[in-house]
């Protein structure tokens, strides 16, 4: 028998202007649990969707226990046994558990569906491997959890024995990252072989066996586990010594900028509210942080502090006026910046050029529209040429690059460009370094610092435990829609903040 | 009395065949807007093959060769659909609206074609075809029993045991909400989506045989289908996309139509003095306000009217 | 290579990397692929005169051997491509904002209802009557919008029914003063003249043709106006900008309800005003008994696709397609009907859909050349 399930042998795969995968090679042993490291762009995804029949390599080649096999398709990936969870999942949310499961691998007699068996091999499935889930439930209605288990039943159903775990605990509270971590344990004890894409170096000390690293597409290397150090995997990872530690003063938080009291926003998703009596206080001079897992109303409350959506009851106070009621562009000119969660989404008109996303906020003052309405295309190209050359913004083409050819960083230092060099009294910041490499990171912390020390009030919101700790003076964790405590950096460990994230602690006394 | 609950069930029957093959396309992901259009393409090649007919034949081979005739002309016609929106990522309502206009365009070009060649002075675009018609009808005693009021309640039935109780239809299903999903456990997006707009091609061009064929016996293709295939999209979202509830909006919106026709028969109505123009805009003006109510929840597929890339994930 | 050779090629280069180069490519390629499938339809009906039918289509007034004849049915040609301008216009300024304006033929039928009854039943004079067309349309097209905006009912479906309860309408409120004989609105010229427009001399350029009206500069006027609406204006910034992505315009405080409601209201305007200057010539009346929408404004959708969806285009386009469109009339009627030309251009809106797809393999296939010639350096 070959020592390994499946080896991927120097995998090269290019795209227009990128190659992603550069000479990669990785060996999977069977029944263990082998970790790919590396950070956004690395070309982890990549890799993996060449494993799964998903992109076809230009060189390289594929072996299965030992014998060399072609993946054209998913569904060659399939007949292997290889299956994935990805890491945005594929459901079809108005499907059944069920039907989702057996969704390409259906059982029919007469031409009809029999679900009867599939129902018992799923349930047999679940309590061997402790999955649980209610196989008739609708996937629109259960929680991240449970549809992730959900996708690992649709690998099991499937009889895979290599499973692919792509970031599978990005949308995860701590306790069910343990939970996971669990069954990711049983399953390779079950002979299962299975790859662990991540970058978080905890969970790979805690569950891998070995961990192989990639570094802008290419492989750096493969580490025992248990003969390395999170310290070394990480200098493999970003190629250096990073500095976690943001430098700044202490912080001294002058008058109230944002006062918010007992807002309350209904939710789309479900009966709850999305946000629930919130009330919380932000002064000039401090970075106020809202941590918490993702979908905990921390989306919903920053709609509805920027006018996205209604608030159900409650009130917003900017510089002592009251705002609740105002439309966007009212608190938007009265002094509220707004880095939005989603760039794509929110932040950038993708097929506008740089210059017109640059006076996305500002095309309507005076200095770029005349009284009879017409643009001063003229200003506004010098305008964004000053702020593409301060706040160092890089494009192909300059002002008039379409902001779609652009790089997600240089997209995000365009959007911090234009909300800060708006001069704001608060600066409302969601996720700002989402999917950003280390050095864009670094850039737009020491922003977010530089505004504060000029006096201005800054609100982030971060899933990312490190920014939390090392970019605010003041943490509030959100849960469930309400604010669950409140802490000093300085006086709180990652792990009791990820207690009360998962909602098992709380403080009462926090309003 | 009669006359109206014939005349409702023969449109009803025309409403739930198109709307049932709207149904189809865009739950496999498909916004099929050009069921008008389709509708002429199907009932041109019905009436055609009615017309060149020998007389003498067995009622059943009329049908058969008719609706023959009818679902392969609308299921080719809708390959034009499926081979812009699927293989060249074409915006859909564009090209549903170009097949809407393409369709009496080539049903008149051909007719008139047809006429001319036969005789130089003909140059109408009328398509007799009085003797074939009578295969689809039953008389028992004054009501007027078709053919097609059965075959479309078989299609409707049909209809919902595909979608919901076979393999095909999950799959189509999953290819019109989360095609990505779909794909990642091996089912061929695109073969799904030809299968649904040629099921869509097919119905619809069936309605069309079928509408043409109720109360005349000879059809002017100048008129087109006189907006029934926009009335079936309209039935197709009052029902939101699911059969049975398909069928019941056609029944209303089919009864409003043969009100229409037949509201003479009914004292009551000749009392209110309404022009018949009123009950031809009843059933648009009704699912206009219907789609204010029902638009905010809407179950339409997710995924409907976005061409899926195999390249983006 | 001389510079001047590298300055030439780097021009080429640069012509096929600007999107309006490939959009005026893309469309002279539906054109001539239109025009192909036109004359292989004519083929097989009758292969002896399909030539000369092509040619006819084609030729559109030069059909007459007189100077003065062909000028004079220019000047009629002239006059219906200004009408489908504007309708072009109406879908391409919808289009802009991302609505689908389907409803552009409805909206130009409830104008040439406002218009015609204004000017029929109470004796309006021109300027009223096209005001009441546009105002009455405009409003037409503001139900779509408020529906969209207010109710997320899908305009195309809502444009849909819109269409048909605008026709019927129409033929209920113009059966009010139609002929008693015929189903024809009884024409103006004998009724009241004040509604014509009126035609400051441009009819001389046209062989007398008594149609050809201020209507024509009208329609011209409005394509620049739009054109410089869009491109020029804050009020275009956000029109496009909240098409392009409604979600950023709402995040950085446009109105985006207002905007898609205030579009559709203007989309509507500009069809209304289309029928208006169509039907206040006089060169035709509404039938009162027709049971479909005149195709006058999906033709406009053909139009506003054809020309690149840019107002400066849509004036070519737009005659271009009611050019064919009354050259079908020329065709030998023992063979052939003019609905051929119908049959042309729907099937030129139908290539349309594909010219986004052409343009995006012609990018990739640039950037693939280009890759290589960088590699190779």
């Amino acid at each position: 028998m070959a020592e390994y399930a499946i080896e991927m042998l120097n995998i090269t795969k290019k795209f227009p202007g990128i190659i992603a995968n550069d000479n990669i090679t990785l060996q999977l042993k069977k029944g263990e649990i082998h970790a790919l490291l590396g950070e956004n762009g690395a070309g982890k995804s990549t890799l993996m969707s060449v494993l799964f029949g998903l992109y076809q390599p230009e060189e390289g080649e594929i072996h299965k226990n030992g014998k060399r096999v072609t993946i054209n398709d998913p569904n060659d990936a399939n007949a292997l046994g290889i299956g994935m969870v990805h890491q945005h999942f594929k459901l079809v949310e108005c499907f059944s558990v069920l039907d989702n499961i057996i969704l390409g691998v259906e059982t029919t007699k007469g031409g009809l569906l029999q679900k009867e068996e599939a129902r018992k091999k799923v349930v047999a499935l679940s309590e061997k491997y402790g999955l649980s889930v209610d196989p008739d439930a609708i996937v629109e209605d259960i929680t991240v959890g449970m549809q992730q288990r959900t996708e690992i039943l649709k690998m099991l159903y499937r009889d895979n024995d290599i499973l692919i775990f792509d970031e599978p605990t990005a949308v995860l509270t701590p306790q069910e990252i343990q939970e996971l971590l669990t069954i990711m344990k049983n399953l390779a004890a079950e002979g299962k072989s299975i790859l662990f894409i991540t970058h978080k170096l905890a969970e790979i000390m805690q569950v891998a066996d070995r961990c192989s690293v990639l570094r802008k597409g290419k492989y750096i290397g493969t580490v025992s586990v248990k003969d390395t150090t999170p310290e070394k995997l990480s200098a493999m990872m970003v190629g250096r010594d990073v500095n976690f530690v943001v430098e700044k003063k202490p912080a001294t938080p002058k008058e109230v900028v944002l006062d918010v009291r007992n807002m309350t926003v209904a939710s789309k998703h479900h009966k709850n509210n999305a946000v629930n009596n919130v009330s919380l206080q932000v002064h000039r001079g401090e970075i106020v942080c809202i941590a918490g897992i993702d979908g905990n109303g921390q989306t919903e409350f920053v709609y509805g502090l920027s006018g996205l959506e209604p608030l159900k009851s409650g009130t917003i106070t900017m510089n002592g006026a009251d705002i609740t009621h105002l439309p966007i562009r009212r608190r938007l000119t009265m002094g509220m910046s707004h880095i939005p969660e989603d760039r794509h989404k929110h932040g950038l008109v993708l097929d506008y050029s740089l210059e017109d996303n640059i006076v996305l906020q500002r095309y309507f003052e005076p200095q770029f529209t005349n009284p009879f309405g017409f643009l001063k295309r003229k200003e506004i190209r010098k305008y964004a040429n000053r702020l593409i050359e301060q706040y160092d913004v890089r494009s192909g083409q300059g002002a008039v690059t379409k902001a779609r050819s652009m790089s997600g960083g240089n997209q995000q230092k365009a959007i911090i460009a234009r909300e800060i060099d708006k001069n704001p009294e608060l600066l409302i910041a969601v996720q700002p370094t989402r999917g950003l490499d280390v050095g864009a990171i670094e850039y737009i912390h020491k922003q977010l610092v530089a505004q504060r020390d000029a006096g201005k009030g800054v609100l982030l919101v971060s899933l990312e435990l490190d920014e939390v700790m090392n970019v605010s003076d003041r943490i509030l964790v959100m849960y469930e829609g309400e604010i669950v405590g409140e802490f000093d950096p300085k006086k709180v460990t990652v792990e009791e903040l990820g207690l009360y994230m998962a909602g098992s602690k709380r403080k009462e006394a926090v309003r | 009395m009669l006359l109206l609950i014939q005349y409702t069930l023969i449109f009803a029957s025309v409403l739930i065949l198109v709307a049932l093959g709207g149904c189809f396309s865009e739950h496999s992901g498909v916004i099929n807007i050009g069921l008008e259009g389709i509708m002429v393409i199907g009932a041109l090649g019905g009436a055609l093959t009615m017309r060149y007919l020998t007389a003498g034949m067995p009622a059943f081979v009329v049908i058969l060769l008719v609706v023959l005739a009818s679902v392969i002309s609308g299921m080719i016609f809708s390959l034009l659909l499926g081979v812009a929106a699927i293989k060249f990522n074409a915006d859909q309502t564009l090209v549903g609206t170009a097949l809407n206009l393409l369709g009496p365009a080539i049903a008149v070009v051909l007719v008139r074609a047809v006429n001319t060649a036969e005789s130089v002075d003909n140059v109408s675009s009328t398509v007799v075809y009085g003797q074939a018609k009578k295969a689809f009808l039953v008389n028992m005693g004054s009501f007027e029993f078709n053919w097609f009021m059965l075959i479309a309640l078989l299609i409707l039935i049909a209809s919902y045991i595909v979608l919901y109780k076979t393999r095909f239809g999950l799959r189509l299903c999953a290819c019109g909400e989360h095609p990505q999903a779909a794909d990642s456990v091996g089912i061929n997006v695109y073969k799904m989506r030809y299968a649904g707009v040629l099921i869509s091609g097919a119905l619809g061009g069936l309605g069309g045989l079928v509408y043409i064929t109720a109360g005349v016996s000879e059809w002017k293709f100048e008129n087109g289908v006189a907006g029934f295939g926009f009335l079936a999209l309209a039935v197709m979202i009052f029902g939101q996309w699911r059969p049975i509830n398909i069928g019941l909006t056609a029944l209303l919106f089919g009864m409003f139509r043969a009100l229409s026709n037949v509201y003479m028969g009914f004292d009551a109505l000749v009392a209110l003095k309404l022009p018949s123009t009123i009950y031809n805009m009843l059933p648009y003006i009704i699912s206009l306000i219907v789609l204010v109510f029902v638009s905010k929840k809407s179950r339409a597929p997710k995924a409907e009217g976005v061409p899926y890339d195999k390249g983006l994930r | 290579m001389s510079t001047e050779q590298k300055k030439e090629g780097s021009l080429l280069k640069k012509c096929i990397r600007n999107n309006g180069f490939q959009t005026i490519i893309g469309s002279l390629l539906c054109i001539i692929i239109g025009l192909f499938i036109g004359y292989i339809v004519l083929l097989v009906i009758n292969p002896q005169g399909a030539g000369k039918a092509i040619t006819a289509i084609l030729k559109n007034f030069l059909y007459y051997p007189s100077a003065a004849a062909a000028k004079k049915y220019f000047g009629t040609t002239l006059v219906k491509a200004s009408a489908l301008l504007m309708c072009s216009l109406s879908v391409l300024f919808a289009w802009k904002v991302g609505l689908f304006n389907i409803g552009a033929a409805g909206q130009y039928v409830i104008g040439a209802g406002a218009c015609l009854y204004c000017g029929l039943k109470f004796g309006m004079p021109w300027y009223g009557c096209l005001f009441a067309a546009m105002i009455a349309a405009a409003l037409v097209g503001a139900i779509s919008g408020a529906l969209k905006a207010y109710f997320n009912v899908n305009e195309v479906i809502s444009c849909i029914m819109l269409n048909w309860i605008g026709l019927y309408v129409v033929n209920m409120l113009l059966s009010n003063v139609k002929e008693q004989t015929t189903p024809y609105t009884r024409p103006l010229s004998s009724v009241n003249k004040s509604a014509l427009l009126p035609n400051i001399g441009l009819d001389k350029l046209f062989s007398k043709n008594e149609f050809v009206t201020i209507g024509l500069l009208l329609a011209v006027v409005a394509a620049i106006a739009i054109w410089i609406l869009l491109e020029k204006t804050k009020f275009g910034y956000e029109l496009k900008a909240t098409g392009l992505n409604k979600n950023a315009a709402k995040y950085c405080g446009m109105r985006e309800k207002t905007n898609i409601i205030l579009t559709m209201m203007i989309a509507g305007g500009l069809a209304g005003l289309g029928a208006g200057i169509f039907y206040l010539t006089g060169i035709e009346q509404w039938m009162v008994q027709q049971t479909s929408v005149p195709a006058m404004g999906f033709n406009g959708i053909a139009a506003a696709f054809l020309g690149g969806s840019n107002p400066i285009g849509a004036i070519f386009s737009s005659y271009f397609i009611q050019h064919i469109t009354s050259g079908g009339t020329y065709v030998d009627k023992t063979m052939y009907c003019s609905q051929i030309s119908d049959l042309i251009s729907a099937f030129i809106i139908y290539l349309c859909g594909f010219v986004f797809f052409f343009k995006v393999r012609l990018n990739r296939y640039l950037d693939k050349r280009d890759e290589k010639k960088g590699g190779a350096k």
